[in-house]
């Protein structure tokens, strides 16, 4: 029992050996800017430092409050969350049990689901807004062409059919991205399982949710968490697809601190916007890890 | 933790364009977009570096897109960099840079007849507290671009009035059958350019951004009739596409050079690539004076842009700097780029050379810059950006018929008030 003990302890002091420099490093460019982030949000100062930073507590927090606009931000952030995010895992899940099956062109099928993934935001994004435009789209050009309808769609011009886009793009890139996790998952199944199951008469539909599901819940976890956060703090999407039009229907949280940060240079009111942003983040890991925790 | 984020890129961007790795006691760097001001930047630059021997001029291209490039400077000079010493900055931004100490008064610099040859309402712009900050280069104003060939076909005379533009775009969409062609198409995306439009709209019915005695007038009644006008553009006189809702400039520009409009209202800049000799249209458009609505002829609804030359208040080398920017804006200068590169002159005295008679295209342009409407930067300085982005979004929700004409106006006068503290 002893030497069990002195083993694990060992072993924890080598990774905590190994996590160390990393910590410094991540308190570094994280931690400090955080905290920083807050002191901005609590006070008034000019962004070139030639007036002193002056303490104007919850101001900023007050107008945040009855600004309509934040509250738009937050809803659409929070929208696009829900819809994109159960589509990516339904879609990732099914992605991933194909890929784990055993066909011609696997490899070729991996890449291609990849491909999507692998791209920066920015650059489909763009390639996705072409394809939208109502004048020369793709998706317009087919549709008119085909008779589907006699006016052309303005897909990124309509308020509904914007945050809709946005999503489309969202679950095209990022399936693949649970797909991968999820499909590491699988693999670390072990077939006998599967084996066990059948020689008991499980119908296909009974291993999956009996056992794939079951077994695949840590890694369908990990991968909510990285998509979620992901999916809170959207930017490059609405600013290269929309940037936040029609009027305001798809200016995430992100986009509107930028805006209140770059465009109208209001540091101190734009820190307040990034902190409640935060806080909303942490909230929703905290809810995560939870879960997690109760699972193992 | 974003706004960490942001500002590390941004400054990473801002310090690979403003620190050129050694700059020598009399290096100059210059900023400015490669297509703003064409081949003359090139040319003026020789001509400076033979004129002052022991000074070189580096230039730095930035975009062309003006909220790029004003990113870029913005976060520079935040952070105080001494470059770039001369930079492009388009007028609406004077005021606010001024009021923020990023410009070097070029008061002391510059000779005062050098001062007075500006074109006035540019200067008005950049003065701040008596002092002048920039000095014009050049002026960019928005004109009403129509199909030539269309309307001759039609026997419609040249419109001056909306109501002109709305039933010469029925009759040619009616009589050409063709769906894929529209009446009108402008930049109504939530742009700057969907408030310089709204601006030249509302001029053009009698209203101003504000009244006489300084109050904001974005909802009255003229305001308010000329807003609901663009609106029925696209409801119910259907003259315009929903596409003009996500159009910025070369959105609508291309449009027009694939012949898909009769009408387009964007900045004067189009002329170059539609008359060029690939274009479809070349040949074919022509330009007038922005349209008025009937009973205003006197309306001034050509709505301007430009860009200045300013000089940076942290350079190292500021004497050098504002020899430069002299430079660029001399009446040698200035005649040059009118004359070869089509720029219309930031100063007065270039506009009444003999050698104007032949640069016809500027001639008509300019003549059109006196019924010009300039933005309200001057006054709002610092909070421009803000009310420009109110105008843009409640001009939008107008379009989209999300509120009413008068509910967008009065909910954007109630909000522009409240940014300026009124």
């Amino acid at each position: 029992m002893s030497r069990t003990m002195s083993l694990e302890r060992r072993t924890a002091l080598t990774g905590i050996g190994f996590v160390t420099p990393t910590v410094l490093i991540i308190a570094l460019i994280l931690i400090y800017p955080i905290i920083q982030s807050v002191v901005l949000s609590f006070g008034q100062s000019s962004i070139d430092g030639s007036q002193p930073y002056q303490f104007v507590g919850l101001k900023h927090y007050a107008t945040l409050m009855g600004d309509g606009r934040f509250w738009n931000a937050l809803g659409v952030t929070f929208t696009f969350t829900a819809l994109s995010i159960p589509l990516e895992l339904g879609l990732g899940i099914g992605l991933a049990l194909l890929m784990n099956e055993s066909f011609k062109g696997k490899g070729l099928a991996r890449l291609a689901v990849l491909f999507p993934w692998a791209l920066p935001t920015a650059l489909n994004t763009l390639i996705w807004r072409w394809m939208y435009n109502s004048d020369y789209g793709l998706f317009n050009g087919v549709a008119l062409q085909s008779g589907l309808v006699d006016r052309p769609i303005n897909f990124l011009g309509d308020e509904v059919l914007a945050m809709g886009s946005m999503v489309v793009v969202a679950v095209w890139k990022t399936s693949s991205f649970m797909a991968l996790i999820i499909l590491a998952g699988l693999q670390s199944i072990p077939r006998d399982l599967f084996e066990a199951g059948r020689m008991d008469g499980m119908s296909k539909w009974q291993e999956f949710t009996q056992i794939t599901l079951p077994l695949l819940k840590g890694p369908i976890l990990v991968a909510l968490i990285i998509r979620s956060m992901d999916a809170l703090r959207t930017f490059e999407l609405p600013f290269n697809l929309t940037d936040g039009g029609p009027v305001n229907a798809t200016e995430s949280l992100s986009l509107y601190a930028y805006k209140v940060i770059f465009d109208f240079l209001d540091f101190n009111f734009g820190a307040a916007v990034v902190v409640v942003q935060f806080l909303v983040i942490f909230a929703m890991s905290l809810i995560y890890v939870f879960a997690l925790r109760n699972k193992d | 933790m974003k706004f960490a984020t942001y500002g590390a890129v941004a400054m990473a961007t801002a310090m690979t364009a403003f620190a050129p790795a050694v700059v020598m006691a009399q290096d100059l760097v210059l900023s400015i977009g490669s297509r703003g001001y064409g081949g003359m930047v090139e040319r003026n630059i020789e001509a400076f570096e033979a004129a002052n021997p022991g000074t070189s001029v580096e230039w730095l291209k930035v975009s062309d897109v003006p909220g790029d490039s004003r990113k870029l400077y913005v976060t520079g000079l935040t952070a105080k960099s001494p470059t770039p010493d001369v930079f492009a900055i388009d007028v609406i931004w004077a005021g606010e840079f001024a009021q923020r100490g990023w410009l070097e008064p070029l008061n002391d610099y510059l000779s005062e007849e050098a001062i007075a040859a500006y074109n006035p309402s540019f200067l008005s712009a950049a003065t701040v507290e008596g002092k002048v900050f920039a000095a014009p280069l050049y002026v960019d104003g928005t004109h009403l671009f129509y199909r030539s060939d269309l309307l001759e076909k039609y026997g419609i005379a040249v419109p001056k009035t909306w109501e002109e533009v709305i039933s010469a775009s029925k009759t040619v969409m009616e009589g050409e059958g063709n769906p894929q062609l529209y009446g009108f198409v402008s930049m109504w995306a939530k742009i700057e350019g969907l408030f310089m439009n709204w601006l030249s709209f509302i001029n053009g019915n009698g209203a101003s951004f504000f009244d006489a005695d300084g109050n904001v007038a974005v909802n009255s009644p003229e305001a308010i009739a000329a807003t609901q006008t663009m609106v029925d553009m696209l409801y119910e006189d259907k003259i315009v596409p929903d596409s003009i809702l996500t159009m910025r400039p070369d959105d609508a520009r291309t449009l027009f050079q694939q012949g898909r409009a009769v009408f387009l209202m964007v900045q004067d800049f189009v002329h170059a690539p539609l008359s060029a000799e690939d274009s479809p249209v070349a040949g074919k458009f022509d330009f007038t004076r922005n349209p008025y609505f009937e009973g205003h002829e006197d309306a001034h609804s050509t709505a301007m842009g430009g860009w200045l030359l300013a000089v940076n208040a942290n350079s190292e080398h500021k004497e050098e700097a504002a020899k430069l920017v002299e430079y660029f804006t001399s009446y040698e200068a200035q005649l040059a780029a009118a004359i070869d590169e089509n720029r219309a002159p930031g100063r007065t005295d270039v506009y009444a050379a003999p050698e104007m008679a032949e640069a016809a295209l500027i001639q008509k342009f300019g003549e059109n810059y006196a019924v010009g409407v300039v933005r309200p930067s001057a006054i709002t300085g610092s909070l421009y950006p803000r009310v420009s982005e109110v105008m843009q979004t409640e001009v939008t929700n107008a379009l989209h018929r999300e509120k009413t004409v008068e509910e967008a106006l009065n909910d954007a006068a109630a909000q522009v008030n409240s940014i300026l503290g009124k």
